[in-house]
């Protein structure tokens, strides 16, 4: 009953989030004059639901409709956080995880957006904190957080050295390296005996 | 069906379940919304539980509104549907909100300021049978819970699609008939029990929320709205029904 109604409701809740961080970046508004009045889609698999994104001087305003955009991209929900990489859109474009349909520069200059928006959340605290304690907060975030990056790249460091190292559960990189190179001179090697076989078969049914 | 037809004689029509003069009517409807404009935002939420707003969004997803775009908002009331075009048509498109109402739309004028909107929005007081605007002048015209109050829907209809640029669309949003039994007897006890109840505790006015039940069952149902759209000229018309046919979105084209 509530069917159609749905992605409006996830649009809301989105704008309520987005905007008011907009606000928050004292340079966001700027940034934003240059991408004025273009919209990209966003679609992604397995959700039925087409996310369209509309840039204006005062927010990004959001949408669900299958109508013509400057840009559409359908992409899996696991190659999002990629998109953010500019090097890695023609990998997945490749493996097939990314489709671009439209202006390429629209998709750069919204990632690009996305990628530099910086809340000011010390200014917003310290409306509600004053200024001493909201100044401790946001560094005590800070601190968290590149804490808790550094943790996550040194799970990943020693899982990746458990698996590869201790347990032998992967392979190394020289080692997935050294087997692609014999791979290739193996599958060389076929292809050549291959035609070798080719040239060799007329002969042998001629003196049969 | 054409509205004439729907109405019965060409001097009277209906204003709720009563039948009245064709020409008391729009006295009899600025009167209710002269009453309801002050409470009828917290009516709404009150009386929707929220879900107009939905009704609404989903009426600008189906817009497919551009930025650049000139739309009217017919019958606008206090402005929610052009709140959300303002914001997506930007500083090179323009809105416009147009109610036959004053008090309606005074309370518009003053949210939509209060919201900061105020660079791409004009304000007219307009009659829907004969909107003040040159042929083709609109991209999207929206009417939202406002057909059912004009006396001639016809001749709304026609008007609408004068001003609509060749490519436009209309979206006509508006109650209708709930598509399932059940929900037909539930929703005619909300109406008639608890509406008119909550009109009173809330806004103080039993009877315009009494007429608001009422002209909702008068009003044409989908497949007729639609056939109306059609005699007046619009082309690949179709609808939605939101929330079990409670209300019913329409869509039609100018080619």
């Amino acid at each position: 009953m509530l069917k159609l109604l749905w992605p409006g409701l996830l649009c809301t809740l989105g704008e309520k989030v987005l905007n008011p961080l907009i606000s928050m970046d004292p340079d966001a508004l700027m940034r934003l004059q240059r991408l004025q009045g273009k919209q990209l889609a966003v679609c992604l698999r397995g959700i039925d639901i087409r996310l369209v994104l509309t840039a204006q001087p005062n927010g990004i305003w959001l949408n669900s409709h299958q109508e013509a955009v400057d840009c559409a991209v359908e992409t899996e929900f696991s190659a999002l956080q990629q998109l953010s990489d500019p090097s890695q859109l023609t990998r997945l474009i490749r493996e097939n995880k990314l489709q671009i349909d439209g202006d390429l520069q629209t998709l750069q200059q919204f990632s690009q957006f996305f990628q530099q928006l910086n809340p000011d959340w010390q200014e917003k605290l310290s409306a509600l904190l004053g200024d001493a304690v909201a100044h401790k907060t946001a560094r005590a975030i800070v601190a968290l957080q590149q804490g808790i990056r550094n943790y996550l790249q040194q799970a990943d460091q020693t899982i990746q050295e458990l698996a590869q190292d201790e347990l032998r559960l992967t392979p190394v990189a020289a080692e997935v390296q050294q087997f692609s190179r014999e791979v290739s001179t193996l599958a060389g090697r076929t292809e050549l005996l291959q035609r070798q076989l080719a040239g060799l078969l007329p002969q042998l049914q001629a003196s049969s | 069906m054409s509205e004439q037809q729907h109405s019965g004689n060409q001097d009277s029509t209906h204003f709720g379940f009563k039948t009245v003069a064709r020409d008391d009517k729009v006295s009899l409807v600025a009167n209710v919304f002269h009453s309801v404009a002050a409470k009828y935002d917290v009516m709404n939420d009150l009386m929707s539980l929220g879900i107009h707003r939905l009704w609404k969004r989903f009426t600008i997803d189906c817009s497919g509104v551009r930025p650049g775009q000139k739309v009217l908002d017919l019958a606008g009331g206090t402005g929610d549907l052009t709140a959300l075009f303002s914001r997506r048509v930007g500083p090179t498109g323009q809105v416009v909100l147009a109610d036959i109402n004053e008090s309606m739309l005074n309370v518009g004028k003053d949210k939509l300021r209060d919201l900061g909107l105020v660079n791409n929005i004009s304000y007219v007081q307009a009659n829907a049978e004969a909107l003040p605007f040159a042929d083709n002048s609109f991209d999207i015209i929206t009417i939202a819970f406002g057909l059912r109050n004009v006396t001639d829907k016809d001749a709304a209809l026609r008007s609408m699609f004068r001003v609509l640029k060749p490519g436009g669309r209309l979206l006509v949003l508006e109650f209708s008939k709930p598509t399932e039994a059940w929900l037909s007897k539930v929703y005619d006890v909300y109406s008639f029990k608890l509406l008119p109840a909550m009109g009173q505790l809330v806004a103080n006015d039993r009877e315009s929320y009494q007429y608001l039940a009422e002209s909702i069952r008068m009003h044409p149902d989908q497949e007729t709205l639609k056939q109306m759209m059609e005699q007046a000229g619009f082309s690949e018309t179709s609808y939605h029904n939101l929330t079990g046919g409670i209300v019913a979105l329409h869509r039609g084209y100018k080619f």
